[in-house]
Protein backbone atom coordinates (compact mmCIF):
# COMPACT_ATOMS: atom_id res chain seq x y z
CA UNK A 1 0.00 0.00 0.00
CA UNK A 2 0.86 3.60 -0.85
CA UNK A 3 1.57 6.85 1.26
CA UNK A 4 -1.01 7.63 3.29
CA UNK A 5 -3.35 9.94 1.23
CA UNK A 6 -6.07 11.33 4.06
CA UNK A 7 -5.14 11.67 7.55
CA UNK A 8 -7.54 11.95 10.66
CA UNK A 9 -5.74 13.28 13.60
CA UNK A 10 -7.70 12.94 17.28
CA UNK A 11 -10.65 14.11 14.79
CA UNK A 12 -13.72 14.78 16.67
CA UNK A 13 -17.21 14.41 15.03
CA UNK A 14 -20.62 15.04 15.41
CA UNK A 15 -23.65 17.89 15.47
CA UNK A 16 -23.47 21.48 17.58
CA UNK A 17 -20.41 20.74 19.53
CA UNK A 18 -22.23 17.51 20.20
CA UNK A 19 -19.51 14.94 19.47
CA UNK A 20 -20.82 11.21 17.82
CA UNK A 21 -17.24 10.02 17.77
CA UNK A 22 -14.21 11.14 18.83
CA UNK A 23 -10.27 10.45 19.44
CA UNK A 24 -10.32 9.09 15.61
CA UNK A 25 -6.49 8.89 14.58
CA UNK A 26 -6.58 6.63 11.05
CA UNK A 27 -5.03 7.15 8.15
CA UNK A 28 -6.10 6.04 4.38
CA UNK A 29 -3.81 5.18 1.87
CA UNK A 30 -3.53 6.67 -1.75
CA UNK A 31 -5.16 4.23 -3.98
CA UNK A 32 -6.89 2.35 -1.27
CA UNK A 33 -10.35 0.79 -1.50
CA UNK A 34 -11.93 1.53 2.10
CA UNK A 35 -15.59 0.42 3.28
CA UNK A 36 -16.73 2.15 6.59
CA UNK A 37 -19.12 -0.32 8.31
CA UNK A 38 -21.25 0.16 10.90
CA UNK A 39 -24.96 0.42 12.31
CA UNK A 40 -27.69 2.78 11.93
CA UNK A 41 -26.67 6.32 13.75
CA UNK A 42 -23.18 4.88 14.20
CA UNK A 43 -21.49 7.87 12.81
CA UNK A 44 -20.99 6.62 9.25
CA UNK A 45 -22.83 9.92 7.36
CA UNK A 46 -21.25 12.46 10.02
CA UNK A 47 -17.16 10.85 9.37
CA UNK A 48 -18.48 11.10 5.55
CA UNK A 49 -19.68 15.09 5.52
CA UNK A 50 -17.12 15.89 7.70
CA UNK A 51 -14.48 14.51 4.96
CA UNK A 52 -16.13 15.98 2.62
CA UNK A 53 -16.34 18.55 3.99
CA UNK A 54 -20.22 19.66 4.50
CA UNK A 55 -20.01 19.33 8.42
CA UNK A 56 -17.05 21.01 10.26
CA UNK A 57 -15.10 18.86 12.94
CA UNK A 58 -15.71 19.38 16.53
CA UNK A 59 -12.08 19.11 17.11
CA UNK A 60 -8.94 17.78 15.39
CA UNK A 61 -7.85 18.27 12.20
CA UNK A 62 -7.81 16.28 8.34
CA UNK A 63 -4.86 16.25 6.14
CA UNK A 64 -4.71 15.57 3.07
CA UNK A 65 -1.89 15.25 0.54
CA UNK A 66 -2.92 15.62 -2.93
CA UNK A 67 -0.81 15.90 -5.77
CA UNK A 68 1.40 19.36 -5.90
CA UNK A 69 -0.37 20.13 -2.33
CA UNK A 70 -3.72 20.83 -4.46
CA UNK A 71 -6.77 20.73 -2.52
CA UNK A 72 -8.38 17.00 -3.24
CA UNK A 73 -11.27 16.72 -5.24
CA UNK A 74 -13.91 14.34 -4.60
CA UNK A 75 -16.38 12.26 -6.57
CA UNK A 76 -19.16 12.42 -4.45
CA UNK A 77 -21.77 9.63 -4.83
CA UNK A 78 -24.72 9.96 -2.61
CA UNK A 79 -27.70 7.71 -2.43
CA UNK A 80 -30.29 7.55 -4.82
CA UNK A 81 -33.19 7.68 -3.08
CA UNK A 82 -32.25 11.32 -1.98
CA UNK A 83 -33.19 13.12 -5.06
CA UNK A 84 -36.70 14.78 -5.59
CA UNK A 85 -38.55 13.66 -8.05
CA UNK A 86 -40.19 17.15 -9.04
CA UNK A 87 -37.00 17.89 -10.62
CA UNK A 88 -37.43 17.85 -14.49
CA UNK A 89 -33.45 16.37 -15.52
CA UNK A 90 -32.20 13.32 -17.43
CA UNK A 91 -29.14 11.41 -15.93
CA UNK A 92 -27.02 13.29 -18.73
CA UNK A 93 -28.19 16.70 -16.81
CA UNK A 94 -27.50 15.10 -13.25
CA UNK A 95 -23.79 13.97 -14.72
CA UNK A 96 -23.21 17.00 -16.24
CA UNK A 97 -23.04 18.86 -12.85
CA UNK A 98 -20.17 17.34 -12.24
CA UNK A 99 -17.85 19.35 -14.40
CA UNK A 100 -19.55 22.60 -12.94
CA UNK A 101 -16.70 22.89 -10.58
CA UNK A 102 -14.59 24.00 -13.30
CA UNK A 103 -16.95 26.27 -15.48
CA UNK A 104 -17.37 29.62 -14.25
CA UNK A 105 -20.41 31.36 -12.84
CA UNK A 106 -22.49 32.82 -15.91
CA UNK A 107 -20.54 30.74 -18.51
CA UNK A 108 -21.72 28.30 -21.15
CA UNK A 109 -20.09 24.73 -20.43
CA UNK A 110 -17.75 24.02 -22.96
CA UNK A 111 -18.39 21.31 -25.90
CA UNK A 112 -15.39 19.56 -24.49
CA UNK A 113 -17.00 19.14 -20.99
CA UNK A 114 -20.23 17.87 -22.68
CA UNK A 115 -18.03 15.42 -24.68
CA UNK A 116 -16.12 14.37 -21.44
CA UNK A 117 -19.41 13.98 -19.32
CA UNK A 118 -20.47 11.55 -22.66
CA UNK A 119 -17.34 9.64 -21.99
CA UNK A 120 -18.32 9.14 -18.17
CA UNK A 121 -21.79 7.77 -19.13
CA UNK A 122 -20.01 5.32 -21.78
CA UNK A 123 -17.73 4.13 -19.05
CA UNK A 124 -20.32 3.41 -16.43
CA UNK A 125 -23.32 1.94 -18.75
CA UNK A 126 -25.57 4.82 -18.34
CA UNK A 127 -24.92 6.16 -21.91
CA UNK A 128 -27.80 4.55 -23.41
CA UNK A 129 -30.55 5.48 -20.65
CA UNK A 130 -28.77 8.87 -20.07
CA UNK A 131 -31.49 10.67 -21.85
CA UNK A 132 -34.40 9.56 -20.02
CA UNK A 133 -35.65 11.37 -16.78
CA UNK A 134 -33.24 10.65 -13.96
CA UNK A 135 -36.37 10.40 -11.73
CA UNK A 136 -38.00 7.10 -13.65
CA UNK A 137 -35.01 5.48 -13.64
CA UNK A 138 -34.17 2.21 -11.64
CA UNK A 139 -31.66 2.26 -8.64
CA UNK A 140 -28.70 0.71 -10.63
CA UNK A 141 -29.38 3.01 -13.66
CA UNK A 142 -29.27 5.86 -11.07
CA UNK A 143 -26.60 4.99 -9.41
CA UNK A 144 -24.34 4.79 -12.62
CA UNK A 145 -25.52 8.17 -13.79
CA UNK A 146 -24.32 9.02 -10.35
CA UNK A 147 -21.00 7.24 -10.65
CA UNK A 148 -20.71 9.05 -14.01
CA UNK A 149 -21.31 12.45 -12.41
CA UNK A 150 -18.44 12.02 -9.80
CA UNK A 151 -16.16 10.81 -12.12
CA UNK A 152 -16.62 13.30 -14.15
CA UNK A 153 -15.55 15.67 -11.42
CA UNK A 154 -11.97 14.30 -12.69
CA UNK A 155 -11.58 13.20 -8.44
CA UNK A 156 -8.90 12.01 -6.49
CA UNK A 157 -11.15 10.13 -3.87
CA UNK A 158 -14.43 8.32 -4.92
CA UNK A 159 -16.94 8.74 -1.77
CA UNK A 160 -19.95 6.49 -2.07
CA UNK A 161 -22.96 6.53 0.54
CA UNK A 162 -24.65 3.67 0.15
CA UNK A 163 -24.68 2.90 -3.67
CA UNK A 164 -26.31 -0.17 -3.17
CA UNK A 165 -29.59 1.32 -1.01
CA UNK A 166 -32.65 0.31 -2.86
CA UNK A 167 -30.71 -1.36 -5.89
CA UNK A 168 -31.33 -5.23 -6.24
CA UNK A 169 -28.83 -8.29 -6.06
CA UNK A 170 -28.03 -8.68 -9.75
CA UNK A 171 -27.51 -4.90 -9.85
CA UNK A 172 -25.47 -4.74 -6.79
CA UNK A 173 -23.43 -7.61 -7.90
CA UNK A 174 -22.23 -5.19 -11.28
CA UNK A 175 -22.24 -1.97 -9.45
CA UNK A 176 -19.44 -3.34 -7.14
CA UNK A 177 -17.95 -4.99 -10.08
CA UNK A 178 -17.44 -1.44 -12.27
CA UNK A 179 -16.02 0.28 -8.86
CA UNK A 180 -13.37 -2.31 -8.43
CA UNK A 181 -12.75 -1.92 -12.46
CA UNK A 182 -12.67 1.72 -11.87
CA UNK A 183 -10.50 1.71 -8.83
CA UNK A 184 -8.00 -0.39 -10.54
CA UNK A 185 -8.09 1.08 -13.65
CA UNK A 186 -7.50 5.23 -12.72
CA UNK A 187 -6.00 4.36 -9.25
CA UNK A 188 -8.87 5.93 -7.26
CA UNK A 189 -9.00 6.36 -3.85
CA UNK A 190 -12.10 4.94 -2.48
CA UNK A 191 -14.38 5.45 0.24
CA UNK A 192 -17.32 2.79 0.50
CA UNK A 193 -20.00 3.41 3.08
CA UNK A 194 -22.04 0.01 3.23
CA UNK A 195 -23.95 -2.64 5.33
CA UNK A 196 -23.04 -5.41 2.93
CA UNK A 197 -20.57 -7.44 4.73
CA UNK A 198 -20.74 -9.98 1.12
CA UNK A 199 -19.91 -6.70 -0.90
CA UNK A 200 -16.98 -5.53 1.93
CA UNK A 201 -15.12 -8.81 2.02
CA UNK A 202 -14.96 -9.23 -1.68
CA UNK A 203 -13.74 -5.88 -2.97
CA UNK A 204 -12.33 -4.16 0.21
CA UNK A 205 -8.61 -3.74 1.17
CA UNK A 206 -9.50 -1.83 4.00
CA UNK A 207 -12.36 -1.79 6.58
CA UNK A 208 -13.14 1.36 9.39
CA UNK A 209 -15.60 0.17 11.48
CA UNK A 210 -17.65 2.53 13.78
CA UNK A 211 -19.01 0.77 17.03
CA UNK A 212 -20.60 2.20 20.03
CA UNK A 213 -18.71 5.20 19.75
CA UNK A 214 -15.25 3.40 18.59
CA UNK A 215 -13.45 3.48 15.93
CA UNK A 216 -11.54 -0.15 14.50
CA UNK A 217 -9.52 0.03 11.60
CA UNK A 218 -7.77 -2.72 9.91
CA UNK A 219 -7.85 -5.22 6.71
CA UNK A 220 -11.05 -6.85 5.66
CA UNK A 221 -9.89 -9.99 5.91
CA UNK A 222 -8.65 -8.89 9.74
CA UNK A 223 -12.27 -7.26 10.60
CA UNK A 224 -14.87 -9.52 8.97
CA UNK A 225 -12.98 -12.65 11.03
CA UNK A 226 -15.83 -14.69 12.40
CA UNK A 227 -14.53 -13.51 15.73
CA UNK A 228 -14.80 -10.17 15.27
CA UNK A 229 -18.35 -10.17 13.39
CA UNK A 230 -19.37 -11.97 16.74
CA UNK A 231 -18.37 -9.77 19.20
CA UNK A 232 -19.56 -6.40 16.90
CA UNK A 233 -22.97 -7.97 15.76
CA UNK A 234 -23.21 -9.47 18.96
CA UNK A 235 -23.89 -13.01 17.79
CA UNK A 236 -22.75 -16.62 18.58
CA UNK A 237 -20.02 -17.65 16.20
CA UNK A 238 -21.26 -22.02 15.03
CA UNK A 239 -18.93 -25.06 15.28
CA UNK B 1 -61.77 43.06 -30.44
CA UNK B 2 -63.25 46.29 -29.44
CA UNK B 3 -62.08 45.68 -26.19
CA UNK B 4 -58.47 44.53 -27.40
CA UNK B 5 -58.32 47.46 -29.99
CA UNK B 6 -58.74 49.99 -26.84
CA UNK B 7 -55.93 48.15 -24.76
CA UNK B 8 -53.22 47.90 -27.04
CA UNK B 9 -53.91 51.79 -28.51
CA UNK B 10 -50.85 54.32 -27.48
CA UNK B 11 -52.96 56.53 -25.63
CA UNK B 12 -54.77 53.54 -23.29
CA UNK B 13 -55.28 55.14 -19.79
CA UNK B 14 -54.03 52.17 -17.84
CA UNK B 15 -51.45 51.28 -20.07
CA UNK B 16 -49.05 51.50 -17.37
CA UNK B 17 -51.21 48.78 -15.40
CA UNK B 18 -51.08 46.52 -18.57
CA UNK B 19 -47.16 46.60 -18.13
CA UNK B 20 -47.25 46.50 -15.20
CA UNK B 21 -49.23 43.47 -15.11
CA UNK B 22 -47.83 41.17 -17.66
CA UNK B 23 -44.34 41.99 -16.48
CA UNK B 24 -45.46 40.68 -12.97
CA UNK B 25 -46.78 37.90 -14.87
CA UNK B 26 -43.46 37.13 -17.08
CA UNK B 27 -41.36 37.18 -13.56
CA UNK B 28 -43.10 35.89 -10.84
CA UNK B 29 -43.28 32.27 -12.20
CA UNK B 30 -39.10 32.02 -12.94
CA UNK B 31 -39.13 32.54 -9.17
CA UNK B 32 -42.02 30.51 -8.55
CA UNK B 33 -40.54 27.38 -9.85
CA UNK B 34 -37.60 27.23 -7.42
CA UNK B 35 -40.27 27.81 -4.82
CA UNK B 36 -42.40 24.65 -6.27
CA UNK B 37 -39.29 22.28 -6.85
CA UNK B 38 -37.68 23.11 -3.02
CA UNK B 39 -41.04 22.11 -1.91
CA UNK B 40 -41.24 26.05 -0.50
CA UNK B 41 -45.08 26.69 -1.31
CA UNK B 42 -46.11 27.66 1.92
CA UNK B 43 -43.62 30.28 1.49
CA UNK B 44 -45.20 31.90 -1.57
CA UNK B 45 -48.23 32.29 0.34
CA UNK B 46 -46.59 34.12 3.39
CA UNK B 47 -44.07 36.11 1.98
CA UNK B 48 -46.11 38.15 -0.50
CA UNK B 49 -48.55 38.35 3.08
CA UNK B 50 -45.24 39.61 5.40
CA UNK B 51 -44.57 42.17 2.27
CA UNK B 52 -48.11 43.89 2.06
CA UNK B 53 -47.36 44.22 5.87
CA UNK B 54 -44.47 46.06 5.08
CA UNK B 55 -45.81 48.23 3.04
CA UNK B 56 -48.81 48.94 5.80
CA UNK B 57 -46.40 49.52 8.41
CA UNK B 58 -43.82 51.86 6.26
CA UNK B 59 -47.10 54.13 5.38
CA UNK B 60 -48.48 54.56 8.73
CA UNK B 61 -45.53 54.38 11.35
CA UNK B 62 -43.67 57.79 9.77
CA UNK B 63 -47.56 59.78 9.80
CA UNK B 64 -47.81 58.25 13.45
CA UNK B 65 -44.63 59.05 14.70
CA UNK B 66 -45.39 62.89 13.23
CA UNK B 67 -42.06 62.13 10.94
CA UNK B 68 -44.44 62.53 7.63
CA UNK B 69 -47.98 65.06 7.61
CA UNK B 70 -50.71 63.04 5.71
CA UNK B 71 -51.06 66.12 3.32
CA UNK B 72 -47.65 65.70 2.39
CA UNK B 73 -47.65 61.79 2.14
CA UNK B 74 -48.32 61.38 -1.32
CA UNK B 75 -44.86 62.31 -2.66
CA UNK B 76 -43.48 60.03 -0.29
CA UNK B 77 -46.19 56.94 -0.07
CA UNK B 78 -44.92 55.61 -3.24
CA UNK B 79 -40.98 55.21 -1.94
CA UNK B 80 -42.20 53.90 1.58
CA UNK B 81 -44.13 51.42 -0.06
CA UNK B 82 -41.26 49.71 -2.18
CA UNK B 83 -38.65 50.56 1.04
CA UNK B 84 -41.49 48.88 3.64
CA UNK B 85 -42.32 46.01 0.73
CA UNK B 86 -38.62 45.55 -0.25
CA UNK B 87 -37.06 45.18 3.57
CA UNK B 88 -39.85 43.26 4.47
CA UNK B 89 -39.70 40.96 2.30
CA UNK B 90 -36.15 40.71 2.14
CA UNK B 91 -35.73 39.76 5.58
CA UNK B 92 -38.58 38.00 6.07
CA UNK B 93 -37.50 35.62 3.26
CA UNK B 94 -33.99 35.14 5.06
CA UNK B 95 -34.84 34.60 8.01
CA UNK B 96 -37.29 31.92 7.34
CA UNK B 97 -34.70 30.21 4.86
CA UNK B 98 -32.07 30.28 7.95
CA UNK B 99 -34.88 28.58 10.15
CA UNK B 100 -35.73 26.44 7.28
CA UNK B 101 -31.94 25.51 7.20
CA UNK B 102 -31.32 24.59 10.32
CA UNK B 103 -34.19 22.10 10.07
CA UNK B 104 -35.68 22.63 14.13
CA UNK B 105 -39.12 22.73 14.68
CA UNK B 106 -42.57 22.55 12.13
CA UNK B 107 -41.60 24.95 8.98
CA UNK B 108 -45.30 24.80 8.00
CA UNK B 109 -46.09 26.43 11.26
CA UNK B 110 -43.81 29.02 11.15
CA UNK B 111 -44.69 29.80 8.17
CA UNK B 112 -48.72 29.66 9.11
CA UNK B 113 -48.04 32.15 11.81
CA UNK B 114 -46.14 34.26 9.57
CA UNK B 115 -48.77 34.48 7.48
CA UNK B 116 -51.84 34.49 10.13
CA UNK B 117 -49.77 37.22 11.84
CA UNK B 118 -49.33 39.34 9.23
CA UNK B 119 -52.60 39.30 7.60
CA UNK B 120 -53.70 40.28 11.15
CA UNK B 121 -51.54 42.97 11.55
CA UNK B 122 -52.18 44.41 8.24
CA UNK B 123 -56.16 44.40 9.38
CA UNK B 124 -55.04 46.34 12.47
CA UNK B 125 -52.62 49.06 10.74
CA UNK B 126 -56.14 49.36 8.37
CA UNK B 127 -58.51 49.75 11.05
CA UNK B 128 -55.87 53.09 12.32
CA UNK B 129 -54.97 54.48 9.39
CA UNK B 130 -57.76 56.30 7.36
CA UNK B 131 -55.48 58.12 4.98
CA UNK B 132 -53.94 54.79 3.74
CA UNK B 133 -57.44 52.87 3.95
CA UNK B 134 -58.39 53.04 0.17
CA UNK B 135 -55.24 52.64 -1.47
CA UNK B 136 -54.55 49.77 0.84
CA UNK B 137 -57.94 48.08 0.18
CA UNK B 138 -57.01 48.16 -3.45
CA UNK B 139 -53.51 46.79 -3.07
CA UNK B 140 -55.12 43.42 -1.33
CA UNK B 141 -57.85 43.26 -4.11
CA UNK B 142 -55.39 43.03 -6.67
CA UNK B 143 -56.39 46.61 -8.60
CA UNK B 144 -54.13 47.64 -10.69
CA UNK B 145 -55.43 50.83 -10.98
CA UNK B 146 -52.76 53.65 -10.37
CA UNK B 147 -49.38 52.69 -12.11
CA UNK B 148 -47.21 56.05 -12.95
CA UNK B 149 -44.04 56.09 -15.27
CA UNK B 150 -41.37 56.22 -12.14
CA UNK B 151 -43.67 53.12 -10.54
CA UNK B 152 -43.60 51.12 -14.39
CA UNK B 153 -39.94 51.81 -14.64
CA UNK B 154 -38.62 50.85 -10.81
CA UNK B 155 -40.48 47.60 -11.59
CA UNK B 156 -39.55 46.66 -15.10
CA UNK B 157 -35.99 47.61 -13.66
CA UNK B 158 -35.93 45.46 -10.77
CA UNK B 159 -37.74 41.93 -12.82
CA UNK B 160 -35.17 43.13 -15.53
CA UNK B 161 -32.64 42.20 -12.99
CA UNK B 162 -34.12 39.22 -11.53
CA UNK B 163 -34.52 37.93 -15.18
CA UNK B 164 -30.57 38.68 -16.09
CA UNK B 165 -29.60 36.96 -12.57
CA UNK B 166 -31.45 34.32 -13.05
CA UNK B 167 -30.50 33.68 -16.25
CA UNK B 168 -27.16 34.01 -15.87
CA UNK B 169 -27.12 31.90 -12.94
CA UNK B 170 -29.67 29.33 -13.50
CA UNK B 171 -26.84 26.28 -13.56
CA UNK B 172 -25.74 27.06 -10.08
CA UNK B 173 -29.09 27.74 -8.70
CA UNK B 174 -30.21 24.50 -10.02
CA UNK B 175 -27.47 22.73 -8.60
CA UNK B 176 -27.82 24.09 -4.92
CA UNK B 177 -31.70 23.20 -5.58
CA UNK B 178 -31.37 19.42 -6.64
CA UNK B 179 -28.18 18.63 -4.58
CA UNK B 180 -26.47 20.78 -2.22
CA UNK B 181 -23.69 18.54 -0.97
CA UNK B 182 -22.63 17.83 -4.22
CA UNK B 183 -22.21 21.47 -4.79
CA UNK B 184 -20.66 21.93 -1.78
CA UNK B 185 -17.73 18.75 -2.81
CA UNK B 186 -17.78 21.00 -5.86
CA UNK B 187 -16.18 24.22 -3.92
CA UNK B 188 -19.87 25.66 -4.78
CA UNK B 189 -20.13 28.56 -1.68
CA UNK B 190 -24.18 27.15 -1.44
CA UNK B 191 -24.82 29.84 1.42
CA UNK B 192 -23.94 32.55 -0.97
CA UNK B 193 -26.24 31.25 -3.77
CA UNK B 194 -29.14 30.03 -1.63
CA UNK B 195 -28.76 33.54 -0.23
CA UNK B 196 -28.91 35.28 -3.99
CA UNK B 197 -32.01 32.92 -4.80
CA UNK B 198 -34.08 34.54 -1.85
CA UNK B 199 -33.37 37.68 -2.49
CA UNK B 200 -34.36 37.23 -6.13
CA UNK B 201 -37.34 35.73 -4.62
CA UNK B 202 -37.90 38.59 -2.11
CA UNK B 203 -37.17 41.00 -4.67
CA UNK B 204 -39.45 39.55 -7.14
CA UNK B 205 -42.65 39.08 -4.20
CA UNK B 206 -41.93 43.02 -2.81
CA UNK B 207 -42.53 44.51 -6.71
CA UNK B 208 -45.30 42.13 -7.28
CA UNK B 209 -47.04 43.03 -4.13
CA UNK B 210 -46.76 46.41 -4.49
CA UNK B 211 -48.06 45.91 -7.89
CA UNK B 212 -50.88 43.59 -7.89
CA UNK B 213 -51.26 42.66 -4.24
CA UNK B 214 -50.35 39.68 -1.64
CA UNK B 215 -52.90 37.31 -3.01
CA UNK B 216 -52.53 36.96 -6.77
CA UNK B 217 -48.94 37.49 -6.21
CA UNK B 218 -49.00 34.42 -4.69
CA UNK B 219 -51.23 33.01 -7.70
CA UNK B 220 -48.68 34.00 -10.50
CA UNK B 221 -45.65 32.66 -8.22
CA UNK B 222 -47.43 29.13 -7.84
CA UNK B 223 -49.86 28.03 -10.76
CA UNK B 224 -47.89 29.02 -13.57
CA UNK B 225 -44.74 26.54 -12.20
CA UNK B 226 -47.52 23.70 -11.13
CA UNK B 227 -49.51 23.89 -14.89
CA UNK B 228 -46.10 24.07 -16.57
CA UNK B 229 -44.81 21.42 -14.51
CA UNK B 230 -47.58 18.67 -16.02
CA UNK B 231 -46.36 19.02 -19.61
CA UNK B 232 -42.96 19.84 -18.97
CA UNK B 233 -40.20 17.69 -20.25
CA UNK B 234 -37.06 19.37 -18.84
CA UNK B 235 -36.15 22.20 -16.65
CA UNK B 236 -35.87 25.08 -19.57
CA UNK B 237 -39.61 23.98 -20.84
CA UNK B 238 -40.87 24.64 -17.32
CA UNK B 239 -38.96 27.98 -16.45
CA UNK B 240 -39.86 29.25 -20.04
CA UNK B 241 -43.45 27.48 -19.86
CA UNK B 242 -44.49 28.83 -16.63
CA UNK B 243 -42.93 32.08 -17.45
CA UNK B 244 -45.12 32.65 -21.20
CA UNK B 245 -48.42 31.21 -19.51
CA UNK B 246 -47.76 33.92 -16.52
CA UNK B 247 -47.36 36.82 -19.04
CA UNK B 248 -50.28 35.87 -21.36
CA UNK B 249 -52.65 35.33 -18.16
CA UNK B 250 -51.88 38.45 -17.17
CA UNK B 251 -52.86 40.21 -20.06
CA UNK B 252 -55.67 38.47 -21.06
CA UNK B 253 -56.96 38.44 -17.38
CA UNK B 254 -56.76 42.00 -17.55
CA UNK B 255 -58.56 41.94 -20.93
CA UNK B 256 -61.29 40.20 -19.02
CA UNK B 257 -61.44 42.00 -16.17
CA UNK B 258 -61.33 45.81 -18.55
CA UNK B 259 -64.18 43.62 -20.80
CA UNK B 260 -66.50 43.24 -17.79
CA UNK B 261 -65.27 45.77 -15.04
CA UNK B 262 -63.91 43.26 -12.40
CA UNK B 263 -60.82 43.64 -10.60
CA UNK B 264 -57.59 42.39 -12.59
CA UNK B 265 -55.68 40.32 -10.06
CA UNK B 266 -59.11 38.62 -9.08
CA UNK B 267 -59.96 37.73 -12.78
CA UNK B 268 -55.83 37.08 -13.51
CA UNK B 269 -55.96 34.29 -10.67
CA UNK B 270 -59.10 32.66 -11.49
CA UNK B 271 -58.07 32.24 -15.05
CA UNK B 272 -54.97 30.85 -14.09
CA UNK B 273 -56.97 28.37 -11.74
CA UNK B 274 -59.41 27.20 -14.32
CA UNK B 275 -56.24 27.09 -17.10
CA UNK B 276 -54.75 24.51 -14.62
CA UNK B 277 -57.62 22.58 -13.98
CA UNK B 278 -57.92 22.43 -17.55
CA UNK B 279 -54.58 21.21 -18.04
CA UNK B 280 -54.40 18.51 -15.14
CA UNK B 281 -57.83 16.72 -16.49
CA UNK B 282 -56.10 16.91 -19.91
CA UNK B 283 -52.73 15.22 -18.47
CA UNK B 284 -54.85 12.79 -16.39
CA UNK B 285 -56.56 12.22 -19.71
CA UNK B 286 -53.47 11.49 -21.85
CA UNK B 287 -51.46 9.39 -19.33
CA UNK B 288 -54.91 7.11 -18.81
CA UNK B 289 -54.45 6.70 -23.13
CA UNK B 290 -51.01 6.07 -22.43
CA UNK B 291 -51.12 3.63 -19.24
CA UNK B 292 -48.44 5.62 -17.14
CA UNK B 293 -46.03 8.37 -16.46
CA UNK B 294 -43.73 9.75 -14.66
CA UNK B 295 -43.56 11.51 -11.09
CA UNK B 296 -45.88 14.17 -10.80
CA UNK B 297 -46.67 17.21 -8.32
CA UNK B 298 -49.92 15.26 -6.77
Amino acid sequence: MSEPFITLDNLAIGYDSQPVLSGISLSIPRGSFTAILGANGSGKSTLLKTLLGLQPPIAGGIRFSAPAGAAPVFGYVPQATQFDPLYLVTGYDVALMGVYGRVGPGRLVPQSERAFVRECLQATGAEEFARQRFAELSGGQKQRVLIARALATKPNILVLDEPTAGVDAAATQALLAFISQVHEERRLTILLVTHDLHLVRHHAQQVIWLHQGTVRTGTAAELLRPEHLAEVLDIEVGG
Amino acid sequence: METLRQILAPDFLLRNSVYTSVLIGFACPLVGVFLVLRRLVFMGVALPQISSTGVAIALCVPMWLGILQPEHALHSEHLLAYAGSTVFSLSAILVLAFLDRRRRGLPEGRLGSAYVVAAALSILLLSKNRYSEVGWLDLMKGEIITVDNVDLALTGAALAVVVVALALFHRELLLVSFDRAMAATLGKNVVAWDALLYLLIGLTVSMAVLSVGPLIAFGFLLIPALTAHLFAANMRQLTVFASLLGGAVSFVGFCIAYRYDLPVGPADVVLLGVIYSLAFLARKMVRLNRGGGGPRLP
